[in-house]
């Protein structure tokens, strides 16, 4: 199991779970932040503290976000287990999925 | 040795206490004059008493140490109330003795050291053999025999060329020598027993078999003795038997509960009197699959246990009532996680540290009640050296048969106190059966099998033992409340309730196992019933015989099961018009009847460090028969 | 019987458990029951390290036993698919060491924390250690009493202002890896709950040794002692805080490697030193397998007691020692060979109760 972040992080990224994750698995993407589901340890510190409401465990993903455990899976295909957040530095990517999601305000 | 020409009396039995200082050998000399009356087919029983300190200052009160033995023609329980005869190799030993003599005793000192030194440490204003002659003198009473067994014993071994002080410390055996030609005792005994226990040391061997020979001859050629005195052998039961003490007895019963379960024993331990010769035992019977630990502490030691019994293991600790206190949590998580477990304690004179040498019953509410919470654990308790092997054994079945911690109460009387014992043909011991569990026992909702820790046997409200290693089993236990069947951790209330109230009704279906209390009322119409348990069996048998003796009529009854009682226990209180219960405690047993039965237990209690004088207890029984008779009779009015 | 006399196989740490060709994953070793700790605790970053790295040992989960004392980190065993006991406060290593003792063919962890390892169980733990009983222990280390909530610990640094302690702590604290030096552990080691990497490796290596290896982790309490451990673990400080050890290797840190341990003369023990300065061939070479504790206990007195700055990470020591419950377990085979080997144990016990001198009646 893993905490996952789901459509409310796109274009907000607040960053404060990033300051409370105690193994830094919480990575920058260009429109929303990810959970390295492997390196993830469960401990739940992000989840109360985004104001986005956009963290789950991966249990109670809402159905409309359940694609997202796979979105927070599929970003670190080819990067494996990075090892920290801090270390490795932003993705500079997103999921594909992610980044054709439509911007706020550009209509639909 | 050749036989002596002096007369010889009959005597139907003999209480002899060998008294000296700490240093002088007591402990072996009376051990060999009882293994030589054992030999010798006499029934016999045992009382060391000696102090705490290893050495106390020589020649003191305090150091003095003493061995006392009773030997009889016929069953005898106790070791005595007052010795017939007392060798006292100080005037310590003299003055620390006296008191306990029957009027006309036979004492033995040993001149040699009534010197003005060691008078004055005993306490002594004068010498008390320098006026034996003058009327009215202190030792008036008794007949003293003066005899200098340092000087003579120095004075025969001076032949081996060993240092004087070796010498005299041979002069335990001149005395050993005397007395077994006093009382006519077989010699070959201890003379194999100094051959092999000085075997590598030839002086010292030559010297004790030399001044063990003077003794015997002193007693031949001197004219001291008029007479010399004969016990014949008792009456026993056929077959083999042998002399042990309770520590010795109870190491075997835990070697044969090891042997007839299957289980290897583990021992964890701390050292403590008067429990220490038991893991002493122990560690010699590794052949045997015996595994002991002598732990850092005795938290540790009973920790080691519980988990060697997590790990399939008999697991054992032996400790003392101080190291019970310290063990008290640990036995509480054996109580939760249900695990076996044999916990020993020889009981000593508390609180605190109290008397480590001297024995009490002290313990049995700290065994019955001594934890947190609502923590059950049954208590059985030995009633004579022997009977430590047996209770041993039904201690592990107890473990074992319903996964609990087992408090088995010895004490330091019958720890260090011998008496024979017939040796037991092993296919006839209790057969116990760890019936670890092998597979799964409970069905999920959705049709796979798993394992409940905590689903319980029908009959005995037991828990299933699974062992590390067996596969599929994997589970955890721990100290938290557990939740009904699957064991997972439960703050439920109405859960707690329950499994509080389940553990209870486990210990109580033990009482299923039990047999039947034997009552022992030859008139069948008794009024008093005397109930005891552990290692006053023997000081009650003796008053009651000293009661019926003079006409009286009383029951007994003694209980090996102090927790749960046994279910006929009620009954039998109810029937009788005074209940009197000896103990040497301030009375534990009668607080546990009356809460139990709303009996009024009459207490007789007597807290000395020494097992409890028949006389003294056969006056109070009588006093309650004379009470008794004077209202009216409750058996009467059931019959 | 002497030890020579005993034959005692030289053995590593798993060497007599039995192993599995099944594929295990963490999963695997991971219970139904819902974890239970503050979120952002560092216990549970151990806990799935731990996880992540049993099935890596290869062995049968059911050789699996983990005992555990009182505390957070000491719920450890529920979250565990293996054998396991949550015992009493600071008792566990005396438990294992029955456990151990009992059975050679377990593989034995205890999972303990500052308070049950150091303070209420100090003993049973010194005296583990030199015993060398063949088991892991885990001690989370977090400098404070988390399960009674905020007092201070033995290894909380001195002046700390707790629940119990309005004005400031005036006990001087253990330094766990010099505590267990002190008893001559033979595996000593410190490693941080959210370094994965390193705590795996340490752990492989304590489950490898054969006795008791003892691994100090640092973890983090986010309610009652956050940030404890933030020296060693911002990018920033970390750096200039983590003395690496690694055996056989320079014991050189800060940006670049700049600094180094060399012996400092004064005191006897070691200090650290600018490389430039020194020169790198007379920084102190890593030995974890010195047979002498004396220089990894000196490298150990680098963490100060008071607020965390600095830290030796990694194994400090790692030497063989014949094991306690190896050696019992000797015995106890060397005296069933040497005594009646062929006879049945109720022929043994038979002759035991008849031994002594005897006499018969009738």
């Amino acid at each position: 199991m893993t905490y996952v972040i789901a459509q409310p992080c796109v274009d907000v990224r607040d960053r404060a779970c990033v300051d409370e994750c105690p193994v830094d698995c919480i990575y920058q993407g260009e429109r929303m932040l990810y959970i390295q589901p492997d390196e993830c340890v469960d401990c739940g510190a992000c989840e109360p503290v985004c104001p986005a409401e956009a963290i789950f465990y991966a249990d109670d993903v809402p159905d409309e976000w359940t694609d997202y455990i796979a979105i927070n899976a599929e970003v670190f295909d080819g990067l494996g287990q990075p090892g920290g957040a801090g270390n490795h530095g932003p993705l500079g990517a997103d999921h594909p999925r992610i980044q054709a999601l439509e911007t706020e305000g550009a209509g639909a | 040795m050749s036989t002596s020409e002096t007369p010889v009396k009959q005597l139907d039995r003999v209480v002899i206490r060998f008294a000296g200082d700490s240093g002088d050998g007591m402990q072996l000399t009376g051990d060999r004059f009882t293994q030589e009356s054992a030999v010798f087919g006499n029934d016999l029983v045992t009382l060391p008493n000696f102090p705490a300190e290893i050495r106390a200052p020589q020649g003191t009160l305090p150091g003095v140490s003493s061995f006392q033995v009773h030997v009889a023609d016929h069953n005898i329980l106790t070791p005595g109330d007052a010795p017939d005869v007392l060798v006292a190799m100080n005037p310590a030993a003299l003055r620390a003795n006296l008191a306990d003599l029957r009027p006309g005793a036979t004492i033995i000192v040993d001149t040699h050291e009534f010197t003005a030194r060691n008078l004055q440490k005993a306490g002594y204003a004068a010498d008390p053999l320098a006026t034996l002659e003058e009327p009215g003198n202190a030792l008036e009473a008794f007949q003293v025999h003066p005899v200098n067994l340092t000087g003579m014993t120095v004075e025969a071994v001076k032949e081996f060329g060993i240092s004087r002080k070796d010498a005299a410390r041979a002069k335990n055996m001149f005395a050993l020598g005397l007395l077994s030609w006093l009382y006519g005792r077989p010699t070959e005994p201890t003379v194999t027993f100094l051959e092999r226990r000085f075997a590598k040391a030839p002086a010292i061997r030559d010297a004790n078999l030399t001044a063990f020979r003077a003794g015997w001859n002193f007693g031949e050629t001197t004219e001291t003795f008029a007479i010399t005195y004969a016990v014949k052998p008792a009456p026993m039961q056929p077959g083999r038997y042998r002399n042990i003490t309770g520590n010795l007895a109870l190491a075997y019963g835990l070697v044969a509960a090891g042997v007839r379960s299957g289980l290897p024993v583990f021992l964890g331990s701390y050292p403590i009197t008067p429990a220490s010769d038991i893991l002493h035992e122990l560690s010699k019977h590794k052949a045997l699959g015996v595994t002991t630990f002598q732990a850092e502490d005795e938290i540790a030691g009973v920790g080691s246990a519980i988990g060697a019994s997590f790990a399939g293991a008999l697991g054992v600790t032996t400790t003392s009532g101080p190291g019970v206190a310290l063990k008290s949590e640990a036995i509480g998580l054996a109580v939760m996680t249900e695990l076996p477990l044999v916990v020993v304690d020889v009981q000593r004179g508390g609180p605190s540290t109290g008397l480590p040498t001297k024995t009490e019953q002290s313990d049995l509410l700290q065994a019955m009640f001594g934890r947190n919470g609502d923590a059950p654990v049954p208590v059985i308790a030995p009633q004579s050296p022997g009977d430590c092997f047996d209770a041993a054994i039904e201690a592990a079945r107890i473990a074992v048969t319903y996964r609990t911690p087992v408090m088995l109460l010895s004490d330091g009387y019958l720890a260090n106190g011998s008496a024979p014992w017939r040796i037991p043909a092993v296919d006839g011991l209790p057969a116990i059966e760890p019936g670890f569990a092998t597979g799964p026992n409970h069905t999920k909702a959705d049709g796979t099998e798993e394992f409940w820790p905590y689903l319980r046997d029908d009959e005995t409200l037991a828990r299933p033992w699974a062992i590390p290693g067996t596969a599929g089993l994997e589970h955890r236990i721990g100290g938290l409340e557990k939740g009904d069947g699957h064991g997972d951790i439960s703050y439920d209330p109405a859960n707690h309730d329950l499994m509080t109230r389940t553990r209870a009704a486990k210990i109580a279906r033990i009482a299923d196992s039990l047999p039947p209390l034997v009552v022992d009322d030859p008139s069948g119409c008794s009024n008093v019933l005397v109930v005891g348990w552990g290692s006053t069996y023997g000081p009650i048998g003796a008053a009651v015989r000293q009661v019926r003796a003079a006409g009286g009529k009383v029951a007994q009854v003694h209980l090996r099961h102090l927790n749960p009682f046994p279910k006929d226990l009620g009954e039998i209180l109810r029937s009788y018009d005074r209940v009197l219960v000896p103990e040497m405690n301030m009375g534990q047993l009668s607080l546990l009847l009356r809460g139990t039965y709303l009996v009024d237990a009459i207490g007789f209690n007597v807290v000395r460090g020494l097992p409890i004088k028949a006389a003294e207890l056969a006056d109070t029984i009588h006093e309650l028969i004379d009470a008794a008779s004077d209202t009216p009779s409750r058996r009467e009015a059931l019959r | 019987m002497t030890l020579q006399d005993l034959d005692i196989p030289r053995l590593r740490g798993l060497d007599l458990v039995p192993t599995s060709s099944d594929k295990q994953t963490a999963r695997d070793y991971s219970s139904d029951q819902e974890v239970r700790w503050c979120p952002g605790c560092g216990d549970y970053a151990v806990l799935k390290a731990v996880q992540s790295f049993l099935p890596d040992l290869g062995l049968r989960r059911e050789n699996i036993v983990f005992v555990s004392g009182i505390g957070c980190s000491s719920r450890f065993p529920y979250y565990l698919d293996t054998y396991g006991m949550h015992s009493i406060h600071g008792r566990a290593p005396s438990i294992a060491t029955g456990i151990a003792t009992a059975r050679e063919d377990l593989s034995v962890w205890v999972v303990t924390g500052d308070g049950d390892a150091l303070s209420i169980g100090g003993n049973h733990l010194v005296h583990a250690l030199r015993r060398n009983v063949n088991m892991t222990i885990l001690l989370f280390n977090n400098r404070i009493y988390g399960l009674t909530k905020g007092q201070y610990s033995p290894t909380s640094e001195a002046g700390k202002v707790t629940k119990s302690t309005p004005v400031g702590s005036i006990d001087h604290p253990f330094n766990p890896v010099s505590l267990a030096l002190g008893a001559e552990a033979t595996f000593v080691a410190r490693t941080i709950d959210s370094d994965r990497k390193h705590l795996t490796s340490v752990l492989s290596a304590a489950a490898a040794h054969r006795g008791t290896a003892l691994v100090e982790i640092y973890q983090n309490c986010p309610i009652f002692n956050d940030g404890a451990f933030d020296a060693v673990k911002d990018g920033d400080t970390k750096a200039d805080a983590i003395v690496p050890l690694v055996h056989g290797e320079p014991i050189a840190f800060g940006t670049g490697g700049s600094k180094g341990l060399v012996r400092d003369s004064l005191t006897g023990g070691v200090k650290v030193a600018l490389v430039a300065e020194v020169g790198i061939e007379n920084v102190l070479v890593h030995d974890a397998h010195n047979s002498d504790p004396t220089m990894a206990f000196a490298i150990s007195r680098l963490t100060d007691g008071g607020v965390l700055r600095q830290a030796p990470i990694g194994i400090f020591r790692q030497v063989e020692r014949p094991t306690y419950d190896d050696q019992a377990r000797a015995q106890v085979a060397a005296t069933r060979a040497a005594t009646a080997p062929d006879q049945t144990p109720e022929a043994q016990l038979a002759a035991l109760l008849g031994g002594g001198d005897t006499w018969t009646v009738g």
